[in-house]
């Protein structure tokens, strides 16, 4: 099954029951999926005229604390942030996916990795963020789906996925889970706008509140944005207890460095790897725990080095931190060679 | 105050005073909209979905549950909202800057559609809030902010006539254009916007009340004068009437 359809058949499984979409490449497969399969479990795929809409009837939806979702791709996320902005402020879950290809502008349809910055440090105006997280396998979207939904509601806030276009159209098995409304664990009647008939008015302010009020709500979000930077990191890793060089890439490059590490320790190179599942929170823990042996670190991306910043960050000096990167015009990523010998031109330096 | 109430119902909350200037036609529209909800019985299952602007400020004085949307999104919200509860009555309240300037493209996708939710856009032709400025039905000739020299359509573009262009859309069951420059205006004012609830309650398809109202403050003219400006100006160029009806049919849930 194409990834994109996984990704439909994992948010309809889990009890998403509307999607608002607008086609583009290479995130419309989610939504023609969802067309399908939807009314099977009682919901509806909506096609909008454009991404302002879609996030908008998404906002509007949510609101009423039903398990809604959306899909696209980077020009169309550069729309919606518009009411990605009002729904963390207004502290509403949903799911999103970008399905990331080549920018800026309108960029290209190939697949990219070009949306971190956007999707790590908001995109609308503002200090709010987004949790995004980064499968590397049509597998792992059906697996997290649960988890991710589960974050969606504990803190009331949208949760992007990020999936480069490459990964998102490849077609790989994958096994998907029974039907879950994992929605359902979570009760809403407590902030959701269904009309007074059991609560006093409920009025959603974003925006012309008084200054003590807003001045609230930043605080508020701040203290949000602490807990899950504090509880909700998500990494994966192998071979960085005695590495001399560990490679750090999310998504489809992430996913492989499993292979470039078993090839290099099976030429006796001590080499590691990290694979941030969360991209916010970037998990700086992994890094933090770095042991000294590491002596350089190789980030890997589909972009012109972006997460490598938070890499950075999360070392702070401590290790030279080195970058391979490509996208967009042409073939849109190195291959496990153009790493193994980016890594091995490290290590013999 | 109890009295009022005993007038009004419950849906008006008669406890606050309206930040509206005084004059201005957006008091006579919220308190319409208010009784339109009260006597349909279907207060406690009512969401406004309100815009940005003076428009925004309706559903304070409203006891109902309310969302203020991005602007000029309230039609794509209140799409979404009406998907996930198709059982409750969905009204979007908003001015027209945040109505046909920003928000056409919602608006007129929303109109054809058809789902069943309610649109009521105050018309005073001009950008209140934010100090006077042209907005998309300034009248030709008409002196704002931006356009010093009074709108001048070989650039500016012509007053924008917002139910001529749903009218020919299908989905939209109820359209009219009233003003509340005049106690008869008034009137059939509160006709049309209960008529426009009616439409939704009943699930018959989109419904759409333009009101055409003084914005003193915003046309810097006194109150006596705006409302003479408007009862003549505007309602010259946008002429109140009911372009469409098609609310007697089925039975009022």
């Amino acid at each position: 099954m194409k990834n994109t359809e996984t990704f439909a058949e994992s948010l309809a499984r889990c009890g998403v029951k509307y999607h608002f979409a607008y086609p583009i490449t290479p995130a419309t497969d989610v939504m023609k999926r969802m067309a399908v399969i939807l009314p099977k479990y009682g919901g509806q795929m909506m096609q909008m005229e454009s991404e302002l809409a879609v996030s908008s009837a998404l906002a509007g939806a949510a609101c009423s604390g039903t398990l809604v979702a959306t899909s696209s791709s980077g020009p169309g996320m550069t729309l919606m942030h518009e009411a990605v902005g009002f729904m963390c402020a207004a502290e509403l879950p949903c799911i999103m996916l970008d399905s990331m290809r080549v920018g800026p502008g309108d960029g290209d349809i190939l697949g990219a990795q070009s949306d971190y910055y956007v999707a790590t440090r908001g995109g609308g105006h503002g200090d709010y963020h987004v949790i995004v997280l980064a499968p590397s396998s049509g597998q792992e979207i059906a697996d997290i789906m649960p988890h991710g939904i589960r974050l969606a509601y504990k803190y009331r806030t949208p949760v992007l996925f990020v999936v480069d276009g490459v990964s998102a159209q490849t077609t790989e098995s994958t096994t998907l889970p029974a039907y879950n409304d994992y929605s359902a664990e979570f009760d809403t009647t407590d902030w959701a706008f269904t009309g007074t008939q059991d609560h006093p008015k409920r009025a959603l302010i974003t925006g012309s509140y008084s200054h003590q009020d807003g001045y609230e709500m930043n605080e508020m979000l701040r203290a949000k944005y602490e807990r899950i930077r504090e509880n909700e990191q998500l990494w994966e890793s192998e071979g960085v207890e005695d590495a001399d060089l560990v490679v750090a890439a999310f998504g489809i490059h992430g996913r492989m460095c499993k292979d470039l590490v078993a090839k290099m320790r099976a030429d006796g190179k001590k080499v590691g790897f990290i694979r941030p599942i969360t991209l916010w929170p970037f998990p700086d823990r992994a890094f933090e725990a770095l042991p000294d042996s590491v002596k350089d670190i190789l980030v890997v991306e589909m972009n012109l080095g972006q997460m490598v910043d938070d890499v950075r960050l999360a070392v702070n000096g401590r290790i030279p931190v080195h970058f391979l990167g490509k996208t967009g015009g042409d073939l849109p990523m190195y291959t496990l060679s153009d790493m193994i010998a980016e890594a091995n031109r490290i290590l013999e330096k | 105050m109890e009295n009022l109430s005993a007038k009004y119902g419950k849906t008006l909350n008669l406890d606050k005073l309206t930040s509206y200037c005084p004059g201005c036609g957006h008091g006579i529209v919220t308190r319409l909209v208010a009784e339109a909800i009260e006597k349909l019985g279907v207060m406690e299952r009512t969401v406004g979905i309100v815009g940005i602007g003076c428009g925004g400020f309706s559903h304070h004085y409203m006891d109902i549950d309310a969302i203020e949307a991005t602007h000029g999104r309230s039609p794509s919200f209140a799409i979404g909202y009406k998907m996930a509860m198709p059982n409750n009555i969905v009204f979007t309240y908003a001015g027209d800057g945040d109505t046909c300037a920003i928000g056409l493209g919602d608006l007129l996708h929303a109109a054809n559609k058809g789902m069943p939710i309610t649109t009521i856009m105050v018309n005073n032709t001009v950008f209140g809030m934010t100090g006077g400025q042209m907005s998309p039905t300034t009248l030709e000739g008409q002196v704002t902010a931006t356009t010093v020299k009074g709108r001048d359509t070989s650039t500016q573009g012509y007053p924008l006539l917002v139910p001529e262009m749903m009218r020919a859309m299908p989905g939209v069951k109820y359209l009219a254009r009233e003003t509340v420059a005049t106690p008869k205006g008034v009137r059939k004012a509160r006709k049309s916007i209960q008529k426009a609830f009616e439409c939704q309650v009943k699930g018959l398809g989109y419904s759409f009340v333009e009101v055409i109202v003084p914005c003193p403050t915003g046309l810097k003219k006194k109150v006596k004068d705006a409302y003479d400006w408007c009862g003549n100006q505007m309602i010259d160029y946008f002429k109140p009437q009911v372009f469409k009806d098609e609310t007697e049919q089925g039975d009022v849930a």
